[in-house]
Order: structure tokens, then sequence, then C-alpha cells
């Protein structure tokens, strides 16, 4: 069991809770297709990999919380929208546009994919054994995701276009994916954030522009906005509606026993 | 699973995919222990055989044990007619049911208790039985 220093803990748990925040939107708006998705196959794989996101996040809210003394589902839906740390490209809607969803999921997972064994090596140990299990998950999630861009993108014109569309949309967003939290040096010195995490973001740029090549689809020329994003607290507006409905049967009661 | 998934041919780049993409279904089987035979479980509908792989393990091994898959689809697979005189035989084979055999033990039984047999061969019969 680590000890993390005082000073740190804030920090470590912000960190986490940027990994927490995106996999609870994500899941959240990925369940919205439940029901609803192109097909009865699909409609399973993707609202699997939704609940796989949550669970991922219910566990890092648990890490979170043993280090600021708060339960995981006040940190899940008891918060105020500027602590929050989720990233841009997860709070947006999709406007039900399943290209969107397909895109918008494939960034992350990449992403998600290509840390996670990073942070298996973190010497915040029960942080490092969580994320090895997490990157078995993530690396199936990819693989689906990764089997439509390339099928989608090379179909026809009508699903390329669609494609295409989603991808020029959410590239700067998922750029943002990258944004440190507030004195993140500080938990990389001391190795529970691991240093390569440095690299990552040109690792992502180099394997997502081979899968859109192969895919036929073309790369957005966009690089990553200089504004503070979801990682300092800065959310977009549909953010707020989001969480509003995340959070309303939480906060009719919050004290409630499930 | 990943390594069988990694020996299919996936679409390569520049190989184009053809206009109209039929999807096709495709009959799962599941394989819940090494030594066991693969099971049939149901169906799924998908483009190619990776994806049929990928759809049959979201949709068929949610919550049971399952250390394989396999996914063919149906039209390479035969099968018969739902007309019994194809399948069964019409003369008598019963000598293929064991059901003989399942006098041997009461048979034996009753061979042990006899008086007239003696005591050595009751040492002897009680070792080999």
């Amino acid at each position: 069991m680590t000890t993390v220093p005082d000073d740190l803990k804030p920090i470590l748990a912000d960190w986490l809770l940027s990994m927490a925040d995106d996999k609870l939107m994500l899941g959240h708006r990925n369940s919205d297709w439940t029901g609803i998705a192109p097909f009865l196959e699909e409609d399973l794989a993707f609202s699997s990999i939704a609940q796989d996101e949550i669970a991922h996040a219910h566990a890092l809210y648990g890490l979170a919380g043993d280090l600021l003394s708060r339960s995981a589902d006040q940190l899940a839906y008891g918060r105020n929208a500027d602590e929050y740390r989720c990233a841009h490209l997860v709070e947006r809607s999709d406007k039900f546009d399943y290209a969107r969803a397909l895109v918008r999921q494939f960034f992350y997972d990449l992403f998600d994919s290509l840390r996670l064994p990073m942070v298996a090596n973190s010497s915040f140990t029960s942080l490092a054994e969580l994320a090895g299990k997490m990157a078995a998950e993530e690396r199936f999630h990819l693989e689906h995701l990764r089997a439509w861009v390339l099928r989608l993108g090379r179909a026809n014109d009508e699903s390329r276009g669609r494609m295409q569309e989603a991808v020029n949309i959410l590239w700067p967003d998922a750029l943002m994916l990258f944004e440190p939290v507030a004195d993140q040096d500080r938990i990389r010195e001391a190795g529970y954030c691991p240093a390569d995490c440095a690299a990552l973001a040109d690792q992502w740029r180099a394997r997502a522009e081979e899968i859109l090549r192969d895919s036929e689809l073309t790369v957005p020329k966009s690089s990553a906005s200089n504004e503070e994003g979801g990682r300092r607290g800065r959310h977009t507006d549909e953010f707020k509606e989001l969480l509003a409905e995340l959070t309303e049967v939480y906060g009719t009661e919050p004290d409630a026993v499930w | 699973m990943t390594a069988s998934r990694d020996n299919l041919p996936e679409p390569s780049p520049g190989e184009p995919l053809a206009e109209e993409r039929p999807s096709y279904i495709y009959e799962v089987f599941h394989q819940s222990r090494r030594s066991a035979p693969h099971v049939h479980v149901g169906n799924v509908n998908a483009v190619d055989d990776q994806m049929a792989l990928d759809f049959a393990r979201e949709t068929f091994v949610r919550r049971r044990p399952c250390v394989h898959l396999w996914v063919v689809r149906r039209e390479h697979l035969a099968g018969t007619p739902y007309d019994l005189d194809d399948l069964t035989r019409s003369t008598d084979h019963s000598y293929r049911e064991a059901s003989a055999y399942q006098d041997v033990r009461k048979k034996w039984e009753q061979f042990r208790t006899r008086k007239d047999v003696d005591e050595y061969q009751k040492e002897d019969l009680k070792e080999a039985w």
C-alpha cells in the first residue's frame, strides 16, 4: 500500500479524477445508444463498452476517494461543474450521429490503450494493478472501434463522408485529452504518473494518423487549443446540461443509501 | 482469442471493399472448457469473420465461462432435412445399446452369494469386482 505525502494527495486525486470523469461521461453518453444502435449485435457491443467504462470509472473514483476521504458516489455525482476534470471530447453530445459516437470512442480508446500500459508501471501500486486490468478491456474496445473505422472509411462514399465529418469535428477536442491537470509534473516526479506520459500525445497522433489513412480518411490539420480545457475545470455549456441530467437522481437525496 | 484473430485475413490497405457489403448470418459455437466440445449457442449478423467473432464474444460470452469461440457462416454449413427417415435405421440395432450390460452387476452379486461357490473363489471374486 503506497503512502502518498499529504501535499501530493490533491494532485494525484485530480489526475485520477481526470481519468474517472472521462470514463463516466463517455459511459453515460454511450448508454444513450442502448436500444437504438444501428443493429442488435452492435447495440450489445457498444453498450458493453459503455458498461466497461463506467466500471473503470467506479474503480478510479474509489482510489481517488481513499485519498480525499470521500465516497466514490460523492465524487462521481456531488462535485461542482468546475471540479470535474473530464476533457471536452467526452462532454459534447454526438447529436445521435453514430459516426460521431464511433469516432469519439475510437479516439478515446486509442488514448487509453496507449496510456494504461504506462500507468501499470506507476509507483502508486493500487493504480498500477487497476491499470493492468483495465488495459485488457481497453484493448478489446480499441479492436472493435478500429474495425469499424476501417470498414466504414472504406465502404462507400456515404460512410466515408460521415466518418470524415466526425473526424474533422472531433480532432481538436481529441488533442485536448493530453492536457495535464494542474501541477501534474509533481506527481510525475514522484513516479505516480509515469514519465513517458509526455510522449503519449505524439504516439497517439502517429497511431491515429496511421489508422485514419488505412481507412481512407484524411487527417485534419488542426492542432490543440492553447486555452485551458477540461483538465483545469473549464467546461462547455453542454457539460452543464450533461451533469444536471447525470446527477438529477443523486441530487434529490445525496445521503440516500442504495 | 486474440491469437486466433491475428491469423484472420483483414481488409488490407489499398484493397477496395465491395460497393455493397451484405451481412451474413454466422452460427456461433462456444467451448466452456478446453476439454469440452464446442456447443452451438446461437447466431449473429456480421459483415465478415472478424466482426462476427467480436459480436459473438459480446453476445454469447457475457455470463458463461468460455475459452474458445467458433463462428461459421450459415451458408458453409451442410445439414440434413428434418425427415427422420434420413437419420434413423429401420432394422433392429438394439445390440448397439448397452442395456444388456446393466444386468451384469446383478448377476455377479447373485453368483457371489451362491452357497455352492467355495471360500477360495469367494475371496477371489471380492478382489476382481
